[in-house]
């Protein structure tokens, strides 16, 4: 089975992005890799599946360059929540 | 493997949240070195606050009765079900607004901003209006700023993974920076853990691992490396889990609530009155069980409702929103769901072991009155410790210790032990096995593993015959640690973060096999000892570790937890 696509949560607008590195610095995750010292390089989004959707990155982006999207098992769950509450083995 | 740098300083601080920066602050006062070490990049916005805080509990002595000290003291046995280390809570309540004015005089503005005044709430069963309601954005900032100007050495993405310690007496720890590589062997007088709580440790219902109502970084870091060093934990059994938007575990529900919105079920039945005569206004432990039972019962979906509010007060709601939760208002609108005008489908969120949802009854490293735990010179403070409470908990509790601290580095004489080579050998030998290892076991596996038992068997519907069916597949699990891989520096924080996380679940599985009664509702949910059992377990349960795994022990609760340390009482 090919592993299913994983979820970019943060779309960077390449074209309003002043590669000031802050959402590098900021991301408390450290998924968010920009080279530091180089105004030609876009940050990278290395570990999208560690995304906490915390927005700290948006929030500071000077430009505001940052959005953020989430997947639809976010947006349109479907898990049962009895799922959540354990098995019970007697 | 990277370069080792030693350092030598009075004080190491394991975690800059808001625990260990107010730790910092009396050491730096002092004119203690002071060394912290931290995941997080920026100082001023990391842990679980960085995007902000909306509230702050404190009493505040501003003359009427409920406002002193020893009135909530008074309520704190039955805030906590009975289980309390009451000599600790009542230093800390005793000191809350001694600290609330000293985080005032950082810069923090508590006050409404269109009042002026202090707006005052009371929520989660609380029995006065104890929470300050406020624009909490720049709160983290200000206790970085003053540690800045403090002058301590902050080492950043720098994750702490090993204690150091002799005679029951610590010294250091071993810490690397996951972006260079580098190593950092560390000695210190003293060392206070204030890493924050357990998260990542159960299924929610995205599914998706890092999507946590409390900060999915900190990962019982804290609780781990105290146990291996031979530290006490207590109250390890108790699990918090919370009601979020489903989909998306996030906080932001219970700031709603206590602006007076309802749960309704799939009738539209307003039910909270069910189970408390304070309906909504419940302690936060009680709305999480009411709604399992509801869904338990076939009563759900289960709805947030606040289409009865009046436009004022949806505007305060929406205002604050994005304060607890920066991006909460656009996941409302990128789901299309309209708060104001339409029912909120609502979940139990994934659990974390914190505080129970619990005021002052923390799960994690036991501490005195001068947060030091069992082993000399370890102190914690914070949501890894005994006593907790949000911002407030850690901020007083993390001073205390700061204090406690001061006194243990003047009281200390005589040299501290070198570094231990073995242990230099055996770290660096494992860090190199987990990152030039090809085969083997991802972390994410490894953390599903553990994550599926702990949902299906310790989490909410605890029985005898499924705790220790859990015991014997996380032990297993724990066989499997060697052969973890990691594909870069980062994976690596990552492999340590999944082996704590493994072992939190293991103590918290043999706390809550030992624990033969129901406490707290779903906080502790024993199928087969449905009923709390006043008589028989008015007692903490004690973990350490043992000679084959976790040890178990009790402790009654008329007795301060430091009753059962094995050390000398801290240098008074
Ligand atoms: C989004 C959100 C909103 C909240 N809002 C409120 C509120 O309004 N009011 C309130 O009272 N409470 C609130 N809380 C709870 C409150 O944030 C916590 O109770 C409080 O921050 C606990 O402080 P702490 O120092 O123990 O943990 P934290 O503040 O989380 O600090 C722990 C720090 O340790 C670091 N760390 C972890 N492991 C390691 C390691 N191995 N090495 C080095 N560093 C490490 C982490 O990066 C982190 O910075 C909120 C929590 C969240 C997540
Ligand atoms: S913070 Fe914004 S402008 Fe700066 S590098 Fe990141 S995306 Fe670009
Ligand atoms: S939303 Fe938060 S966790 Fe996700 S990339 Fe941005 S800063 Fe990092």
């Amino acid at each position: 089975m090919a592993e299913a696509k994983v979820h970019n949560p943060i779309e960077i607008n390449p074209e309003t992005c002043v590669k000031c590195n802050l959402c590098d610095w900021i991301c408390p995750g450290d998924l968010i890799y920009k080279e530091e010292d180089n105004r030609e390089t876009l940050p990278e989004i290395v570990y999208p599946d560690e995304c906490w959707y915390c927005g700290l990155c948006q929030s500071i982006c000077p430009t505001n360059a940052i959005n953020i999207v989430f997947p639809g098992q976010m947006v349109h769950n479907q898990t049962n929540v009895v799922d959540l509450l354990g098995k019970v083995v007697e | 493997m990277g370069n080792w740098t030693t350092l030598e300083t009075d004080v190491l601080v394991v975690g800059g949240g808001v625990a260990g920066t107010m730790a910092a602050i009396p050491a730096l006062e002092a004119g203690l070195k002071v060394v912290i070490c931290e995941k997080g990049k920026v100082l001023d916005h990391c842990g679980s606050v960085g995007c902000g805080v909306d509230h702050y509990l404190t009493v505040m002595d501003t003359g009427p009765e409920w406002d002193t000290p020893e009135f909530l003291i008074k309520h704190v046995p039955e805030l906590t079900d009975g289980i309390v280390d009451m000599a600790v809570a009542s230093r800390v309540i005793h000191e809350m607004p001694r600290i609330f004015r000293k985080i005032e005089s950082f810069g923090v503005d508590f006050k409404d901003r269109k009042t002026g005044t202090y707006y005052r709430l009371r929520s989660f069963g609380l029995p006065g209006t104890y929470h300050i309601n406020f624009d909490g954005t720049d709160f983290k900032k200000h206790l970085g700023e003053r540690v800045r100007k403090g002058k301590a050495t902050v080492l950043m993405r720098t994750m702490v993974v090993q204690l150091l310690t002799q005679d029951n007496r610590a010294y250091g720890a071993f810490a690397f920076d996951f972006r260079t590589g580098e190593w950092y062997a560390i000695r210190a007088k003293a060392v206070v853990l204030a890493a924050g709580d357990v998260n990542r440790i159960s299924r929610n219902a995205s599914g998706l691992a890092f999507d946590s109502w409390h900060f999915p970084y900190n990962t019982g870091d804290a609780q781990a490396m105290g146990y291996r060093a031979g530290a006490a934990l207590a109250n390890m059994e108790s699990v918090e889990a919370t009601l979020t938007p489903k989909g998306f575990s996030t906080q932001g529900l219970n700031a709603l609530v206590s602006l007076g919105a309802y749960f309704v079920n799939k009738s539209g039945e307003r039910f909270m009155f069910r189970y408390d005569t304070k309906g909504e206004n419940a302690r936060r432990a009680v709305l999480a069980d009411a709604v399992i039972n509801e869904y338990l019962l076939g009563n759900g979906p289960i709805y947030l409702d606040c289409r009865h509010l009046p436009q004022e007060m949806l505007d305060r709601m929406e205002r604050t929103l994005q304060v607890d939760r920066y991006t909460l208002p656009a996941f409302y609108q990128q789901k299309g769901v309209n708060f104001r005008e339409e029912l909120v489908e609502i979940s139990i969120s994934e659990l974390s072991i914190r505080r129970s949802g619990v005021y002052f009854r923390g799960s994690g490293l036991a501490v005195d009155t001068n947060g030091e735990t069992s082993v000399a010179g370890l102190f914690a403070a914070g949501d890894c410790a005994t006593v907790s409470g949000g911002i407030a908990g850690a901020a007083v509790l993390g001073h205390i210790a700061g204090e406690g601290v001061v006194r243990r580095v003047r009281g200390t004489v005589g040299l501290l032990p070198e570094i231990d080579a073995k242990a230099v050998e055996s770290v660096r030998a494992r860090a190199k096995n987990h990152l030039e290892r090809r085969e083997g076991i991802g972390w994410k596996q490894f953390e599903d593993e553990t994550r599926r038992t702990v949902t299906d068997h310790v989490g909410v519907r605890r029985t005898d015959k499924g705790l220790r069916l859990a015991l014997q597949t996380l032990q297993a699990l724990a066989k499997r640690e060697p052969q973890l891989k990691a594909d870069d520096l980062h994976g690596l924080m990552r492999v340590h973060e999944s082996v704590n996380i493994r072992l939190n679940a293991e103590i918290m599985a043999s706390a809550s096999l030992a624990r033969k009664e129901t406490r707290t509702g779903s906080a502790h949910w024993r199928l087969d000892y449905p009923k709390t059992d006043d008589e028989h377990w008015r007692k903490f349960v004690i973990v350490e570790r043992g000679k084959d795994g976790p040890a178990v022990r009790t402790l009654s609760t008329d007795r301060p937890l430091s009753d059962a340390f094995a050390r000398d009482a801290a240098v008074a």
